[in-house]
Formats: structure tokens, sequence, C-alpha cells
């Protein structure tokens, strides 16, 4: 319930001018006097959590108890032929630890996902910045920009296993052609090279998420600056470097971590293109969560690397947030 | 009241059939389709029969593609919502059994009088795990023929049924590989078809993945022999092989660039359709050897948690007898008369692909098979990637015999 007083600020935060500010009548004087009860609830708070109820029990039953679930599974010798769990405390965690495949998953993930945010963010600025001149193409540039990140993904994966073929693939006819290769290079079936090729599909499909967002920062820099900037005879390399990055450090970072989360969780296109081969080479925390809960039944083990999954995640959104905090700061500054 | 009535009339009639009434037992079937076939559509023709002849019994038919079918049904297993019966792979058979899952059928099997001689031996073997029956065979196939593009081999002058022993195979790939063809189609992708063949060459050689007590058989001499040989095959393959899957090298083997690809007799209705000159031979074993394929297939299985048995059970004999399997099955009917009348109609070489399917093995029968899988996996890319056959055993058989 809102006061005379709130109803005058909100006025005048608005605009308006209210002739003089309103006098309480005495009968809500008394009560604006009289303090409400320590505990009581305010009528505004039920409201608010009525309102609130239906997200916060879909996200606890969707989100949460999954989540808190695989944790107490994690505990638990638990699969499919032995279907009534055995609590068995951090043995599962040591056997994991201990199996040396752990070590290359961690590995694997690392590199994975800082090329491929490192790269897609990279190609993505960069093209958000030929898309933000003013050219006569830009309009159909910008959709055809769109098209890798609006199929979905497991066609997109299914594309890159056809470019990839050592046999039939578009990219060995290519260095083929230009005499680069005397032979089609199999990139998905190499331990050498299969993570480096499964990395260029995923910065393929990834990147026009982050053209989208830079495309929109970059419209929203502020125009006089870097006028003043070109007057100071700055090139186009430092207005980049001393304006343009400077004003958009929020929307980097914010992006950098989004990206980071995306690309730690990204299933489909390793899964198509190599199911984690050869030898485990491409294998990441999805592919292998998956692999041991839906291809050998064992859920207790797949929940063991869920809980790490969750730990990392949890470790990148905490940084999303000081992140974002920091981004307030910055701007009230 | 009236618009209650209204509504539980609606969801009556939501929660059965059309056709079902009240009192009908409503059973539900799951299977997996592996090939555009229309098996869907057969099945319910079939099942139409069934319902006719068994008054007060309804079937509802699943159809799952192949590639989703495991995560499916073990999910719905899992839930407890398993279906009254479905088929399973015979490598889940024993998983299955323990976990619970599904019941025995000995008693059942034996009143009724039905006996492993109307199967396949290894399709039989399959369902039969700890002493007890769990499944009726329903469908086989059998890993590997070895399908030839008689023009390439011509052309090279490799006698085409030289190509059934090691050192012939060995020999043609080496003829037929060469500007921009190459002989033999090998691949090691994770997954199930890797293992199969990997298995047959094993087998073949005389050697075992599992040992009669459940231990490692991979560093035998003769396991260690075979996978000593695929290794020596690679050179004549198509770059890759370590991601490979069979339905690559039926790619090149459909555009011509592929001399010899690996494949069950599910391969045949696709060459059928090709202009290409082809015909097979029966897997590969050393001189003097006859070869042992890999069984593939599915057993008919009637899940603990259905309250139906009986009618599970008559469903079960129904999609099994020799007049009805033919018709309701994507690859070979197990029943073995089914079978016959099924390859004569169906396939070219029927007596050859009955020849192979009563010679065949199955996987081995353990609970922790998929667990084996993966580590043979693992095992054929170690080979095909360079690694001394004997170590790569080895180190598979520590890893399997960790298993537990």
């Amino acid at each position: 319930m809102r006061s005379n007083d709130t109803d005058f600020r909100l006025s005048a935060q608005l605009g308006f001018q209210p002739l003089e500010k309103p006098r309480p009548r005495p009968a809500l004087r008394r009560i604006a006097r009289a303090r409400p009860p320590k505990f009581a609830p305010r009528r505004g708070a039920w409201l608010t959590w009525m309102f609130l109820a239906p997200a916060v029990v879909l996200v606890g039953a969707m989100m949460y108890y999954p989540m808190i679930g695989t944790v107490v599974e994690s505990f638990y010798s638990t699969s499919f032929i032995n279907p009534h769990p055995q609590f068995v405390g951090l043995a599962l965690y040591k056997k994991v630890f201990a199996s040396g495949e752990f070590g290359q998953i961690v590995w694997n993930s690392c590199i994975w996902t800082v090329f491929v945010v490192l790269f897609q963010n990279l190609i993505g600025f960069l093209t958000a910045l030929l898309l933000n001149q003013r050219l006569p193409t830009t309009g159909l540039m910008r959709s055809l920009v769109l098209l890798p990140w609006i199929l979905p993904g497991v066609v997109g994966a299914i594309l890159w296993r056809f470019m990839d073929d050592p046999q039939l693939g578009l990219i060995n006819s290519f260095l083929l052609s230009l005499g680069l290769v005397d032979h089609g290079v199999a990139w998905l079936a190499s331990t050498s090279t299969a993570m480096a090729a499964a990395i260029g599909a995923a910065v393929w499909k990834g990147f026009p998420f982050s053209t989208v967002i830079y495309l929109a920062a970059l419209q929203n820099v502020d125009q006089e600056q870097i006028e003043s900037a070109i007057i100071d005879g700055a090139g186009r390399v430092q207005r980049i470097v001393h304006v343009v990055l400077p004003s958009m450090r929020e929307v980097i970072a914010i992006n950098l971590v989004l990206t980071t989360i995306l690309t730690f969780n990204y299933f489909d296109m390793i899964w198509v293109l190599t199911r984690g081969g050869p030898e485990n080479a491409t294998h990441i925390f999805p592919t292998k969560i998956y692999e041991l809960g839906f291809g050998e039944f064992r859920f207790g083990e797949a929940a063991t690397y869920g809980v790490f999954s969750i730990l990392v995640l949890a470790l990148l959104i905490a940084a999303y947030f000081l992140i974002q905090r920091s981004g307030l700061r910055w701007r009230t500054r | 009241m009236r618009n209650a009535v209204a509504l539980a009339t609606v969801l009556g009639g939501l929660a059965l059939p059309a056709s079902a009434s009240a009192e009908d037992i409503v059973l539900k079937f799951w299977d997996n389709q592996q090939t555009e076939s229309g098996l869907s559509q057969y099945q319910k023709e079939a099942v139409k029969s069934f319902e006719a002849a068994n008054p007060g019994i309804k079937v509802e038919v699943t159809t799952i593609p192949y590639p989703e079918y495991q995560q499916r049904l073990l999910t719905a297993v899992q839930g407890g919502n398993a279906p009254d019966v479905s088929t399973i792979d015979q490598i889940w058979v024993a998983a299955f059994a323990e976990a619970g899952a599904i019941d025995p059928l000995d008693d059942l099997a034996n009143k009724a009088g039905v006996k492993a001689d109307a199967f396949f031996p290894g399709a039989w073997a399959s369902a039969n795990y700890g002493g007890k029956l769990w499944g009726i065979p329903f469908n086989v196939d059998v890993w590997q023929f070895s399908f030839y593009n008689a023009d390439l081999l011509k052309a090279a002058g490799v006698e085409p049924q030289s190509i059934a022993t090691f050192d012939g195979l060995a020999a043609a790939g080496k003829k037929l590989t060469g500007n921009g063809k190459y002989g033999i189609g090998l691949f090691a992708h994770k997954g199930e078809d890797t293992v199969v063949v990997m298995d047959s060459f094993i087998f073949s050689n005389g050697g075992k993945v599992l040992n009669d007590d459940g231990s490692c058989g991979l560093t035998s001499p003769a396991s260690v022999g075979a996978l000593k040989y695929l290794q020596s095959l690679a050179p004549y393959a198509p770059q890759g092989v370590a991601n490979a899957a069979s339905g690559d090298m039926r790619e090149l083997f459909l555009n011509g660039s592929l001399a010899i690809e690996f494949w069950p007799a599910l391969e045949q209705p696709t060459l059928q359709k090709s202009k290409l000159n082809w015909d097979f031979v029966d897997g590969t074993a050393p001189a003097g050897k006859k070869s042992i394929g890999t069984f593939g297939g599915w057993n008919l299985v009637m899940y603990k948690s259905s309250p139906h048995m009986d009618a599970v059970w008559k469903f079960i004999q129904y999609l099994t007898r020799e007049d009805v399997n033919g018709k309701v099955v994507d690859l070979i009917p197990a029943n073995v008369k089914a079978a016959d009348a099924f390859l004569k109609a169906n396939r070219k070489g029927p007596d050859r692909i009955l020849e192979q399917l009563n010679n065949a093995a199955p996987r081995p029968l353990s609970p922790h098979y998929l667990e084996v899988s993966n580590i043979e996996v693992a095992l054929a890319q170690d080979v095909y990637g360079g690694m001394d056959p004997a170590q790569a055993a080895a180190k598979a058989c520590k890893a399997i015999d960790a298993v537990k």
C-alpha cells in the first residue's frame, strides 16, 4: 500500500509537479505513527510470494531437486543392475579420481571451453565490427551470419561430420585441389586433430551468438567519444582499443562468462562428431556423463562426474554475478 | 453432475484405445526399428489378427527408432513405467535379468512346448543367463558377411571366394587398394558394429572375449593373433578408421570406391536398390577353418511389473510362431522355419546366410556387457591406431577384469 509520501515522490520522479505536498489526514496520521507488529507479514509480501510461488516451485522441482538428487546419488553405488542404492561414501569419487580418465576429461573440457570461447568471441567481435559498417548489403549479411546459429545443433554437427570426412569431405577436397595435402586427412579420427576439428565446428556454430551481442553493444558506443578520438588523431585500431573496447567491457565480460557456461555444457556437437573418441581424445564432461548414465547404466559414477560439472558451473555462474555487480558499480561511478 | 459424467467419459476414452472396452486387457508392446521397412505397419496388422484370435486382449504397439530405443526403454524401466512386453537387445538380457526387471520364462516355455530347436542356437543361447531362460528369440542377424563389388574384384584379378580366408582377404586388400579405391572397409568408431566385427575375427581365430569363468580372454594367443591380423589390414582401409562407422563404409561401397564392406544380411535391401554388381561370402577365417560370426538380434521379454502375465505370454508365443515371425521383424526371423521362408523370399544366397546363422556365436553374456563393449571399442582404436596388439589386449583385459 503506497503512502501519500510515496505518491508525491513518484510524481516528482516522473516529472509531474503536484501543487503542494498533501498533508496526511488525522486518521491516517495515527496509523502512520503506529508501528506494525514485529513479525506481522506485510500485505505486499504475501502478494509477492503468491506471484513468485509457481516459479519457485517449478525451478525447485525441475532444477534444484534433480541437482540435489545428483549430489546424493554420487554417494551411492547405483546402476541399472543394482537398482537398490548402496551407500558408499566417497568411494565413487576415489574411483573416478584413480581412473586416469578423469584427468583427461578435465583437460579436454578446459581445452575445449577455452578455445571455443576464445575464437567464438574473437570472430564474433570482428564480424560485429564488419557488420557495424554502413555497407549496401549489411542487412543481408546480418541475416546470413545468423544461419549457423539458428541451425539445430545436431544438423550442424552432421554437416561438419560430412565436411571433415577424409574421403568425401569438402575440406579435404579444397586442400587437395590446392595441393596442400596429398591424401584426405581424417580430422576426426586422429587423436592429434580431432579436438581441433571439433572446436572449429563449435566456433562456426556459436560465433553468430557473440556477433549479435557485440553488434548491439557497438551500436551503443558513444559516437562523440569516437569523433573526439578521430579529432585527436587516433587511428582505427587505436579507436577500437582505447574507445570501443573500454566502453564494451561489461558486455564482453558477461558474454565471455555466458559462452563459457554454454560451451562447457555443449553436448550434441561432440557426441555427433566423435562420441568422445578417438581414444577419449574429445571426451568432455557432458559426453562422459551421458556415456556412463545411458550407455553403461552406471548412474552413480555418472552422478559423480555430474557433481564436478555442477561445481565448475557454480563457479562460472558466481563469476557471472560478480561481473554483473561490478558492472553496476562501473555504471554508477 | 452432468458435466462431471461427461468429463469422466472423455477421460475414460483417453485412457484406453478407441476400440478397447473397459474389460479389455491392454498390453503395451515396445519394439525398435532399424530399417525403413514399414515394420510398424506390419506389426499393427499382425496385432489385429492376434486381437481377433484373443478377444479381451488389446495391444498398443510402440515402435521407436533404434538410436533412441535404449535410452527410452531404460528410462521407462528405471522410472517404473516399463511396458508389458518388449524386445531387448541380446546383449541387455543379463543386465535386465540382474536388475530384476524381467521374469524368467522357463516354466511357461516348458508348459507350452517352446523349445530351443525351433530357434537358431546362438539366438537361444543369448536368451539364457544364469541357468534360466529370460526371453524368446524374436529376430536375428549375424556380423559379418563380406559384401564385395564383383566388378572391382574382377578388374583386380581377385577370386571372390579367396576373401573368405585370412590370407586371401589380406592379399585381396593389397591388390584392390590404390588409384582412389580402397580394399577393405574397416571401422572403429564408438559403436557396437565395431565390437561385433572384431569379435567375429577373434571367434573365427579360436579366441574369446570372456573366458567361461568371466575373466578376460583377449590376451590368449588366438585373440591377440586376430587383433594382429586386423591391424595388418589397416593399410587397405579408407583413412579415418578410428572414427568411421559401418554406415560410412556403406557410402563408399555404394559410390564404387570401396571393394569389400562388412555388414550383416540386413544390408541386402540397400544393395538390391543399387546398380552395383555385388555378392557376398560368409565372413573370414584362417585357411581350413570355418568363419564364426557374431550374433546380433533381439529377444522378447516379459516385464515383472506387468499385471497381465498370461496375456503377455500368449502374445510372445504368437509373435514367434512360424507363420507370424517373418511378418513382424525387419531383421531375420529367429524362428528357424520362419527364417528359411523369409530368406528364400527376400534375400540373395539364403543357404549361405542360414549356414552363417547356424554357426554364429553370441557376444559375452554378462550383466556388465555394455562396459565390456566400451572397453573393446577402445581396444579396436588402440589396435588400428598402431599400438602393439598384445599390449592393447593386456590394457583391455586389465580394464575388463576391473569391471564390477
